[in-house]
């Protein structure tokens, strides 16, 4: 079926981390434009699919086939997943001593060989990005994570994501760790900088930070598959009555 | 156990020299004798652990009888003329081809700078005082080796109260079988100096040795840059012994670069011999190929109220190998002494090895010391960040180990500090 809106198409998806399947067959369909949220108790998949779609070497994807853009993005690593348009948002970003935030980036977007900000105009972009994020310009040369609180290393996600401009971002647990003013400028920067016709995928537990950004679809992953998809009311639903209720029922289903 | 069978023709090689002072020619004989008594270092001996002390031994002795030191032509002398960035220049090889240059205005003041065959007829009252005081004869059986046959070297003097602001650059290369370097320097009260000891060339025959030594007295208040930088050929093995004595109230800044060689062993360190007296040593190694690097780095504390840090990383990758053995020696009258050590190695695959044994000998009550140590492989995450960024495998692993060693690399004095980024990034992109 093709679809030109069609930005990122996941069939049936099946992923092992050392030996044990994880994700079950996750099928996953976004548009130019659209924002999904995936929620789901710890354990269900939901970070261990945002992995295997940017390539982790660990997550060894068994079966399925993921497109974006219509390049098959599993026939890349994880270098040419984020040239072809990718964004992962990490839920626990990675300390790198001696390298500066500036410098890293600089490399991101060299890579990109000009498909991207232009080196000419980097200094201003990035001024203007920190300055949209409520990020210090200490920051840009400081040592990546290197003793960032957890609010600032989120921050620095999503400044990445604004740099780099994706095709499409997943973004996972980017609200885990953040008090309600950092959550703010997140939403915010998500909300002004993700692509416009490109695509977002928010990983969440929580309802709050779809208080700030409206899902289009939101999808609930449970012991590696997503068993419900709905709009944004089903956030809403899931934070009433909780994930045991929502599983005491999907259980019952299948029969387990 | 002694290995070498080489005849003792002491009238020969006094014949070869004649160009010597009587006193030198004393103190070759003496060092001579004490190479022939020493036996070969034992392999338990911990400092001899790592690397066969075979290996930096010629395996033709006879060779080194061939040795002959002689005054340096100094026709090149004129021709040479100095790069504006430096205040002297010195250029060794074998000795002959030894020149020494120092900016007219230094050569006023008073700062001696030349071979230091030359030297020892020249100014014999102060290098008669020094020669072999730091690393004599009964240092090891390498050292004696040296003391006893240097067949190529320089020598520096600042008098008392002169500030040399720009670098001197020594420029020293293997000759035949075997090199015998030696450098003397001795500052005076309350100067300050910067050297650039840059060794590099090529060993034309596989089993070429290169045996050094470095001496570096340094008077009170005064300061003393040192930057010791290895990038030889593949081929060559060496050994180098180097150390800084520094009195009360001066400070002293070591930096040593082990880029190239093949089996390369050091042995370095600090003599903090006044109080106030402040020396910091860093090591940067990067290691690939099969390259062997042996480090020992050394702050030896005699003196109360003394400061030092050593911090030393090391990054290997294919099938090389190193060790390096931190020693912190406070002695028993030295009180109130802070020193730290820190060494770090990282590994870019599975075929590098590394080994890191920090070791302390305290004798004194009161004291603050502190020492780490790590080796770990390239970690898989920081590559996958990296790369989920767009950068490309290579690329990562590059900015990943240039980010390792950026938090030492940054504390070198400027000049060092841009010299020692360019080598090293020289040598990542081969």
């Amino acid at each position: 079926m093709a679809n030109k809106n069609r930005i990122l198409s996941v069939n049936d998806l099946h992923v092992e981390v050392e030996g044990k399947e994880i994700v079950k067959g996750v099928s996953l369909q976004i548009n130019s434009g659209e924002k999904h949220a995936i929620m789901g108790k710890n354990g269900s998949g939901k970070s261990s699919l945002a992995y295997a779609l940017s390539g982790h070497p660990n997550y060894k994807i068994t079966s399925g086939t993921v497109e974006m853009g219509g390049q098959d993005l599993l026939e890349m690593d994880a270098t040419e997943r984020s040239l072809a348009g990718l964004f992962l948002g990490f839920q626990y970003p990675m300390t790198i001593p001696g390298v500066t935030v500036v410098n890293f980036l600089r490399a991101a977007l060299r890579a990109r060989n000009g498909n991207g900000i232009d080196m000419k105009n980097f200094r201003k972009v990035f001024k203007e990005k920190m300055k949209l994020l409520k990020i210090d310009n200490s920051f840009a040369t400081r040592y990546i994570n290197d003793g960032f609180s957890g609010g600032e290393k989120k921050r620095l996600e999503i400044l990445q994501m604004v740099m780099l401009q994706p095709k499409v971002a997943i973004l996972d647990e980017t609200d885990s760790g953040l008090d309600i003013d950092a959550l703010k400028i997140v939403a915010n920067g998500i909300v002004d900088s993700a692509p416009k016709d490109g695509g977002v995928i928010l990983v969440t537990h929580y309802q709050r930070l779809l208080d700030y950004i409206k899902p289009d679809k939101v999808h609930i992953m449970l012991d590696g598959r997503i068993v419900k998809t709905g709009g944004p009311e089903l956030a809403l639903e899931l934070e009433a009555e909780g994930y045991n209720k929502l599983e005491a029922k999907e259980s019952q289903k299948v029969g387990v | 156990m002694s290995t070498l069978t080489l005849a003792n023709k002491n009238k020969r090689f006094r014949g070869q020299n004649q160009f010597e002072p009587e006193a030198l020619y004393s103190l070759r004989k003496e060092s001579w004798n004490c190479f022939n008594d020493l036996d070969m270092p034992h392999r338990a001996n911990h400092l001899w652990r790592y690397t066969d002390p075979k290996v930096l031994l010629a395996n033709n002795p006879s060779e080194l009888m061939k040795i002959t030191p002689s005054l340096p032509d100094q026709t090149e002398y004129n021709l040479i003329s100095l790069d504006e960035a430096f205040s002297g220049y010195g250029y060794n090889r074998s000795d002959y081809m030894t020149f020494a240059k120092l900016t007219p205005a230094l050569e006023k003041s008073g700062v001696i700078f030349k071979d230091l065959l030359s030297a020892t007829r020249e100014n014999e009252d102060i290098v008669g005082k020094y020669l072999g005081n730091l690393i004599g004869s009964d240092f090891g059986k390498f050292e004696a080796m040296n003391l006893a046959l240097w067949n190529t070297g320089l020598f520096l003097y600042v008098p008392d109260n002169i500030n040399i602001e720009l670098p001197i650059r020594l420029q020293r290369h293997p000759s035949g079988p075997n090199t015998f370097h030696r450098l003397l320097v001795v500052v005076g009260n309350n100067s300050k100096v910067t050297l650039i000891d840059d060794y590099s060339g090529e060993c034309r025959k596989e089993e070429a040795q290169i045996n050094s030594v470095v001496e570096i007295f340094a008077g009170d208040s005064s300061s003393v840059k040192y930057l010791n930088t290895q990038r030889y050929s593949s081929k060559c093995n060496s050994y180098i012994t180097q150390r800084t004595r520094i009195n009360k109230d001066a400070k002293s800044v070591s930096v040593f670069a082990g880029l190239g060689g093949n089996v390369s062993k050091t042995n370095a360190g600090t003599v903090l011999d006044g109080p106030g007296a402040n020396s910091q040593l860093y090591g940067i190694v990067f290691g690939d190929d099969n390259q062997h690097f042996d480090y020992h780095i050394v702050h030896h504390h005699t003196s109360s109220n003394s400061y030092s840090n050593i911090d030393f990383k090391t990054v290997l990758k294919d099938n090389a190998n190193s060790a390096s053995t931190g020693l912190i020696r406070v002695e028993e009258d030295a009180l109130n002494c802070e020193a730290f050590q820190v060494n770090r190695n990282l590994l870019l695959n599975e075929g590098a090895k590394a080994e890191s044994i920090p070791e302390l000998e305290i004798l004194c009550d009161q004291v603050q010391c502190s020492h780490g140590a790590t080796i770990s492989p390239i970690d898989k995450e920081m590559l996958f960040y990296l790369m989920s960024r767009g950068v490309a495998y290579k690329d990562a692993v590059n900015i990943i180990t240039l980010g390792f060693i950026e938090p030492t690399i940054k504390n070198f004095p400027g000049e060092l500090e841009t010299l020692t980024r360019e080598l090293i990034t020289g040598k990542m992109e081969g």
